[in-house]
């Protein structure tokens, strides 16, 4: 896995503030790289305008920006992205609702990622990722409420999310943790 | 006489059918020797109203990591007694037994909130739907690093405003967004804390409590293609 910080001005252009001629010659690569790391974790079936509104009207409320280069570090170093289908009148029970996740690992060097948790009965063969780059995604739809889980690299080695919090999994390892 | 014969019966035949149920949950999934630990740990729990999941989920994720039989046979008595706590908590705390509730209690204590922690979330008279979404999102902050102090003032004063789940489960990304821009855990959410108290003493927002969501705005355009 990878570690990776953009420059200030490579955000600035995932915040669409500055465009790709903007930046400096010597950072157009980064850029370019930062755009289609971007681009291949967005590639999936899930409305993203719709879920991409929903996300933004939840925190605007809160009257905060949301600056998309935030996810620039969990999409480098590896990330669980929400994203909230709930309907929003009324308000459902805390087990009725479904949520789609997506689940990202940057792991450039892994021959096969899965993903095995409470929601799959921890079977690391039940939820293969799929590759797209150096960037393994897969998209699951979750029932509402808290869930454990993590990547199984290679088929042996088990991995928290260092883009989520983690827990004790009470045998010497962490558990990353999703709470919809 | 019938009816004395009758509750041990009744009692005898729940405790039957809960270790069944375990025994299939459990079947060609974990060793032997965790499964009858299990089906004793988990018909005790049921027993006592408490949640069986947690101990299959337990059982489940040690025998896929492949962890010997005796850490798993810790692990789940420790997933006992946190069960155990859970419950007295939210019992001190005014709220009757509610299986969720104390699964999320549970998971609040494993990720390092305290008995008392729990209690103080319970009483701030939040029902139990409500409630086991405060456990949740609680134990995901302490998960995050936020101290238990910080912890339970951010989402005592969600609970007592009555917020809904929704905005209760944004907790964690603001607190994980403040600290992106070079605040502390403890500080991101002493900050949301003042700003929740500060709302919910201007009352709500325009359009909040006449059951009706705002109208939406249209979806953001999709971005350029990339060059």
């Amino acid at each position: 896995m990878s570690e990776h910080e953009f420059h200030p001005l490579v955000k600035q252009l995932l915040d669409g503030d500055i465009t790709l001629a903007d930046l400096p010659a010597e950072l157009r690569a980064e850029g370019q790289e930062a755009l289609q790391l971007l681009a291949g974790v967005e590639r999936t079936s899930v409305s993203m305008p719709a879920v991409t509104w929903r996300v933004m009207t939840a925190l605007e409320r809160r009257r905060r920006r949301f600056r998309p280069w935030l996810l620039a570090p969990a999409l480098a170093a590896a990330a669980a992205l929400v994203l909230w289908l709930r309907p929003a009148s009324p308000p459902p029970s805390p087990s009725a609702s479904l949520v789609t996740v997506r689940f990202v690992l940057v792991a450039p060097e892994a021959r096969q990622v899965s993903l095995a948790g409470t929601f799959n009965q921890w079977n690391p063969q039940a939820t293969p990722l799929i590759r797209a780059g150096n960037v393994w995604t897969a998209t699951l739809t979750l029932p509402a409420g808290q869930h454990q889980y993590a990547f199984v690299v290679d088929g042996a080695r088990w991995v928290p999310d260092p883009g989520a919090p983690a827990v004790d999994d009470g045998f010497g390892r962490r558990n990353s943790v999703l709470t919809l | 006489m019938i009816a004395l014969l009758a509750v041990p019966l009744t009692v005898l035949s729940m405790q039957q059918g809960a270790d069944s149920a375990i025994a299939q949950r459990l079947a060609g999934r974990v060793p032997p020797q965790i499964a009858s630990l299990v089906g004793e740990l988990g018909t005790a729990a049921a027993t006592r109203g408490l949640p069986v999941d947690p101990l299959i989920q337990k059982a489940i994720e040690g025998s896929a990591k492949g962890v010997p039989s005796e850490r798993v046979a810790a692990a789940l008595r420790l997933v006992a007694t946190h069960l155990d706590s859970a419950a007295a908590a939210l019992r001190d705390g005014g709220l009757p037994a509610d299986t969720l509730a104390i699964a999320a209690g549970e998971f609040a204590i494993t990720a390092g909130l305290s008995r008392n922690d729990i209690t103080a979330l319970a009483r701030t008279g939040a029902n139990a739907a409500a409630l086991t979404v405060g456990l949740r999102v609680a134990g995901t902050l302490a998960a995050l690093g936020v101290p238990p102090a910080e912890d339970i003032g951010l989402v005592s004063v969600e609970l007592r405003a009555g917020e809904p789940a929704s905005t209760l489960l944004l907790l964690p990304a603001e607190v994980q967004a403040e600290m992106a821009k070079g605040a502390t855990a403890a500080q991101a959410a002493a900050g949301l804390a003042r700003a929740a108290a500060a709302q919910a003493r201007r009352g709500p927002p325009p359009g909040r409590g006449q059951g009706q969501p705002p109208p939406p705005h249209p979806p953001h355009p999709p971005p350029p293609p990339h060059p």
